[in-house]
């Protein structure tokens, strides 16, 4: 122990300081200044980027002893007081932040390299911050930050924006929080007497646990429990359909990184050290890594669980036909069967998960990084075996989730029970390792793709037969086995339809969802086909997608109801945009562009739980202060759906954002929404406050209506005021809550989101059923090097049908990350394992592109306005991704004339398949 | 119950290396820190003494000494790409430092840190869970080498990309130790064993390169990455040409030690390859296939030899 003197934003500490901490450890958990992010602690994202004598250094790999004496600026101290550094406002004002995780290390390695570079040109800036990861943004609003920084741009005038909410885009409410470090996440929150829990994880990928040894590691001083599975027995699962996984493996382990024993101890140093004095003796079983060979039958005690239906590994078989595919077959002209084979990808979201639990009279309460807190919620009292009303789900500020967050997790029930038994509060943390040993991630896939054309290029067939690798568990898998088939029959119009889809158990992390959840990988395979179709008849494949189009007010073979639809105007958008007719087939060799379409779901009609219950409620309360609060159980992981219930409730009231409060995600303050997922919560979350505040306007207009007795119709609702046609009643907000209110008090309501009855009533009729659908189309510009296979994609253009943007600046956020997102899953990320281990658990090695691989990205929201959606909106979050994947394949096409059909497509793939062609002969 | 650890910080090379002779076997020198700090995180490195060498001002400074250009150990990575010096007769090495990761962790990074930089493999540099759940290898105490599955060599990659281009362009490097200083060439210290792939002495400081003047290089640099940024090399590429037509090749990224051919401007170039490639004990332990990487050999110094109009 050493104590070191440092001076922090411009204060001094004494702090004690173990000889080799890092930087980033005193400044967060000595000092206390979190706003320092820890997303890697391998200096390969950034995010804990801060100043030491003038200079930013990566805190997570500078020693503090290093810097001892040093004066050191944290986000902290950027700021102003509470006058915000002007890049600062540039990041809030330009939507630069959305979850925010990575802004403090953005910012703090802007403001280095402008002092060295105060007018750096755009490339400039992309190297500049490329040491710097963001999951959310594709970097496209940051970059417009530092620019308008750069050239001090005067912030556009807001005057007409204060009010009328809908449609104006506008940062994030908590944005200033955000950008300052304020901003608590998970493991920001700083809790009293707090013990910490380490995992020890199963090193092997299928074996029986004969003994697990804890005697050493108990009696390790600063120990307090040592917890092994048998004392949580109960399963659980995302859904009430696969109860199949417990807190820690009990009697056997299913891969590679699967929590075995759960230590809690007084500092996280000492239980890692207690980790390593445990003890386990295995017995391998055969293990099971090949998603066909999981297909087939096993020896005995073989299976990796044993309720499968039969005697092998699949853990969920869905299959729905429609017309006559044998026909459809018979009669097209022009026929394609592809296989493909695409690799796992994670999340990477920028913040590890981390918890804190703690018991009081209240019962549990557990402060977690979740997109999912009913779901939580309800798995935590059945696995601690407790009624619901003992449990308390706190969502903090979420550092991204992309479907990542959106489990039950057997981190949270172990340190939900270790808390209970132990009497203190217990909190957890991962690190990047075991974030991606958790995973949950896009399933691994191969399937086998057939389609149908006329010779006028009208589709006439659809089959595929897919099988996806879910891993140890079964997570979501059973939805993600639908939607890998029932959302190909959108967005084009195809009567002879059908799939099949087995999941297969396998020995290693478990899949789940992920952005764009199920569809993404078949959606490469219809449009890469389609692709290929337009060149063997001879039409441009724009050509051929517009004629394929499923009409708006329509029904799809499977019974979709489509309702407002934009798929003509996203793909006539990036047409126009990128000059397409143009370009292609006319740039030079190893010069390409291509296009693909897509479309997705705005939340299931069907909830995960067949229940009365409404998808989502939202209570707003008002009392004489005048401000709206607005209560909801929807989780902002940084998508924004905090500031889009702020936007509806004043929309409606005539309110600015001043005078809305809100709260969310807390199970016990907060009504049930069932959680980021799906891209449902604009449309569900949304249309239920839009009901709460038509139903506070209803009440505040009856009141003011009868005081001053005029006709309702008589009253308008904006600027903050209540004031009728002539002019007579001209109220302010306040006076007429001070009006409503009298005899009565506060005011409160409440309002709910059910989907309409929607869809056919055969089996599996449920999948993919949404009360609306987006569309959108992305074009793409690649360069590829020939002689290494290089593809280097230089342009992105997208174009999305989001209904009504109510956030302009957040949905071009939603799909510029998605976009992003794309990209990396197109070109350079997949989870590598090697006999069911994982080979590149680290932002090194797992290949998220930085500033400097994103391309320029072109941003088109299509409105159409659909007829359920809160003023028109539907889902932004998740759609947008489709398309870019194989966009970014048939651009490769027309610049080297191959096709790869795997994902991603490395350079080696394209250069094995230029050489190939280079050998045939040539018609 | 947890060892007592370390952290010492010399203001002298002599210093630096008596705290190393206090403490051998026990201890690792400290530059900037960007590679040693990550290797500690994921328990590769776990010397409970640390030495910070990183104020010792004899080791900073770029300046004309003699027939040579001494590059101080310690200068910045991000920083080179001022000098003048550099500039005019190495650009070849700022190119090659402004490749290494990312341009924030090239604040920290020292040139011979970079040199210096710890052999990598997909099996080896990974936490001391995973390394137990793949079975040790050579480098961690095992028995086989895991890459190859079951080779008794360690061919753990040299990733300084630093360090290809030096070499290309004839660098010699000062090395103090308990011993005195010498000066040898770059390319002596290594010993093409991925377990310790160098010979330095336990105490050995590296405490300044030399690159010689006068020689008119004209160079080629590439760099294999998927990525434009944050990337180990899967291959580096670097060639120089001096005014007297002498050539030389220098690779890292394919075998534990730098590969390097010499020869001269008039050599037949698909021989010069093949020596390169055959010179390469590349094995698959990188994300990109060691076919691809070897492949790519041939690309780049193709590339490399239009490039120098060869």
């Amino acid at each position: 122990m050493e104590i070191i003197k440092l001076t922090v934003n411009e204060k001094e500490y004494q702090v004690i300081v173990k000889p080799h901490d890092t930087l980033a450890k005193v400044l967060r958990e000595k000092i206390h200044l979190t706003g320092t992010k820890i997303g890697c602690e391998q200096a390969s994202c950034g995010a804990c980027t801060v100043f030491v004598d003038g200079k930013a250094v990566q805190s997570c790999i500078t020693p503090a002893l290093r810097v001892a004496g040093s004066v050191i600026t944290t986000i902290e101290g950027v700021a102003d007081q509470n006058k915000l550094h002007k890049l600062q406002d540039k990041f809030v004002e330009k939507g630069a932040i959305q979850c925010g995780y990575c802004t403090p290390g953005m910012i703090m390695t802007s403001l280095d390299f402008l002092e060295e570079n105060p007018t750096p040109t755009t490339t400039e800036i992309r190297e500049a911050l490329s040491g710097n990861l963001c999951r959310c943004t594709g970097y496209v609003k940051i970059i417009d930050a530092v620019e308008a920084y750069v050239k001090d741009e005067k912030a556009e005038a807001k005057e007409a924006s204060k009010f009328n909410m809908v449609g104006k885009g506008r940062p994030y409410i908590e944005a200033k929080k955000k950008v300052q470090g304020a901003a608590d996440y998970a493991d920001d929150i700083q809790t009293k007497n707090a013990l910490f829990t380490k995992f020890v994880r199963s090193t092997h990928a299928h074996a029986k646990i004969n003994k697990i040894d804890t005697s050493k590691a108990e009696a390790f001083p600063g120990v307090r429990a040592v917890l092994t599975g048998e004392e949580l027995p109960v399963k659980f699962g995302v859904l009430p359909i696969s109860q199949d996984e417990r807190a820690m493996a009990i009697s056997k382990t299913r891969y590679i990184g699967e929590i075995v024993v759960a230590i809690a101890a007084d500092t996280e140093e000492i239980a890692t050290e207690a980790c390593k004095l445990i003890r386990i003796d295995y017995t391998p079983i055969r293990p099971f890594f090949d998603m066909k060979e999981a297909c087939e039958d096993v020896g005995e005690d073989e299976q990796i669980h044993s309720h499968c239906k039969f005697n092998n590994n699949i853990h969920k078989k869905a299959e729905l036909r429609f017309g006559d595919q044998q026909d459809g077959l018979t009669k097209a002209a022009h026929k394609l069967k592809v296989d493909f084979d695409f690799q796992g990808i994670n999340h990477g979201f920028t913040e590890p998960h981390a918890a804190t639990a703690s018991w009081d009279e209240n019962g549990l309460t557990i402060i977690t990084a979740t997109q999912v807190p009913h779901y939580l919620h309800r798995y935590l009292a059945k696995v601690l075996e407790v009624p619901m009303n003992q449990v308390r789900v706190i969502k903090p500020t979420v550092g991204g989730g992309f479907g990542g967050k959106s489990d039950p997790f057997p981190h949270e029930m172990i340190i939900a029970h270790l808390s209970r038994k132990l009497g203190q509060p217990v909190k957890m943390r991962f690190n990047r390792e075991e974030v991606f040993l958790t995973n949950h991630g896009r399933h691994p896939t191969t399937m086998s793709m057939e389609m149908g054309v006329s010779d006028d290029g009208i589709f006439e067939v659809l089959d595929a037969d897919i099988i996806i690798d879910g891993g140890a568990y079964g997570s979501f898998g059973v939805v993600t086995s639908y939607y890998n088939g029932v959302l190909l029959q959108a967005p084009y119009k195809i009567d002879n339809f059908g799939f099949r889809t087995r999941r297969v158990y396998t020995n290693k992390p478990q899949c789940g969802a992920m952005r764009g959840h199920g569809a993404v990988n078949s959606r490469y395979a219809v449009e890469t086909i389609i692709d290929r179709l337009a060149v063997e008849i001879g039409m441009d494949p724009c050509e051929m997608r517009l004629k394929n189009f499923l009409d708006e007010k329509s029904l799809t073979v499977g019974q979709y109801r489509i309702t407002s639809n934009g798929s003509v105007e996203s793909l006539k958008a990036v047409m126009e945009r990128s000059q397409w007719a143009e370009k292609f087939k006319k740039l030079p060799e190893g010069h390409g562009i291509g296009v693909a379409c897509g479309f997705f779901i705005s939340g299931s009609a069907l909830p995960i739980h067949w229940n009365e219950y409404p998808q989502s409620v939202v209570h707003l309360k008002v009392d004489l202060d005048g401000r709206v609060l607005v209560t909801s159980g929807a989780s902002d992981i940084g998508q924004g759906s905090d500031t889009m219930l702020a936007i509806i409730v004043a929309e409606v009231l005539g309110l600015s954002l001043e005078n809305i409060f809100v709260v969310a995600a807390d199970t016990t303050l907060t009504p049930i929404d069932l959680g980021s997922y799906s891209s449902r919560v604009t449309f569900m979350a949304g249309n239920a406050a839009k009901q709460a505040a038509e139903k506070l306007k209803e009440k505040v207009l009856d009141a003011v209506a009868k005081l001053h007795d005029v006709d309702k119709t008589e009253l308008n609702f904006q600027n903050e005021k209540v004031f009728s046609n002539d002019g007579k009643i001209d109220l302010t907000w306040t006076e007429a809550i001070e009006n409503a209110t009298r005899k009565v008090g506060a005011l409160n309501t409440s309002g709910a989101y059910n989907s309409p009855k929607l869809g056919g009533d055969f089996k599996g009729a449920g999948a993919g059923l949404s009360p609306s659908y987006s569309f959108g189309a992305v074009i793409t510009e690649v360069k590829v090097d020939v002689a290494t296979g290089h593809v280097k994609v230089v342009d992105i253009w997208g174009a999305h049908d989001a209904g009504k943007a109510l956030n302009p600046l957040a949905v071009e956020g939603q799909l510029e990350g998605s976009w992003h997102m794309g990209l990396g899953q197109a070109v350079s990320e997949q989870m590598k394992f090697r006999d069911g281990l994982l080979v590149n658990g680290n932002l090194v090695d797992y290949k998220i592109p930085t500033s400097k691989d994103t391309p320029p990205i072109h941003t088109n929201i299509i409105e159409t306005i659909d007829p359920e959606g809160p003023f028109g909106a539907k889902e932004c979050g998740e759609g947008a991704i489709h398309p870019v994947i194989p966009a970014v394949a048939n651009a490769i096409y027309d610049a080297v004339g191959v096709r790869v059909t795997s994902l991603p497509i490395n350079s080696e793939e394209v250069l094995k398949e230029i050489k190939k062609k280079q050998l045939e002969p040539v018609n | 119950m947890i060892a007592e650890k370390t952290y010492l910080i010399p203001t002298s090379a002599s210093e630096a290396i008596e705290m190393a002779k206090a403490n051998l076997g026990a201890f690792k020198y400290l530059a900037g820190g960007t590679d040693v700090m990550v290797n500690r995180f994921q328990g590769n490195e776990e010397s409970p003494c640390l030495i910070d060498i990183s104020k010792l001002d004899e080791l900073k400074g770029i300046a004309k000494d003699e027939a040579f250009l001494k590059i101080g150990a310690l200068e910045i990575l991000e920083e080179l790409k001022f000098n003048e010096d550099l500039k005019a007769s190495f650009p070849m090495l700022i190119e090659a430092a402004l490749t290494v990761g990312a341009p924030l962790l090239r604040k920290t990074a020292t040139i011979g840190g970079n040199v210096l930089c710890e052999n990598r493999c997909l099996f080896y540099n990974q936490s001391e869970w995973w390394r137990e759940a793949v079975g040790y290898c050579l480098k961690c105490d095992g028995d086989i080498c895991i890459a190859t599955q079951g080779k008794n060599a360690c061919f753990s990659e040299l990733v300084s990309d630093t360090a290809p281009a030096l070499i290309a362009m004839d660098a010699e490097i000062e090395i103090v130790d308990v011993d005195g200083v010498q000066r040898v060439p770059l390319e002596s210290i290594y010993t093409g064993d991925g377990v310790a792939p160098r010979n330095l002495s336990a105490t050995a400081i590296l405490t300044a390169i030399y690159l010689p003047l006068n020689r008119e290089f004209k160079t080629a640099f590439y760099k294999l990455r998927e990525r434009e940024s944050l990337e180990f090399t899967s291959l580096t590429t670097a060639v120089a040409i001096d005014k007297n037509g002498k050539l030389k090749i220098a690779l890292s990224g394919v075998d534990p030690k730098p590969v390097v051919v010499e020869g001269s401007v008039s050599d037949d170039k698909a021989s010069l390859i093949k020596q390169a490639i055959k010179g390469s004990r590349a094995v698959d332990n990188d994300m990109y296939s060691r076919k691809y990487r070897r492949e790519m050999i041939g690309v780049y110094l193709n590339r490399s030899f239009d490039n120098l109009k060869i």
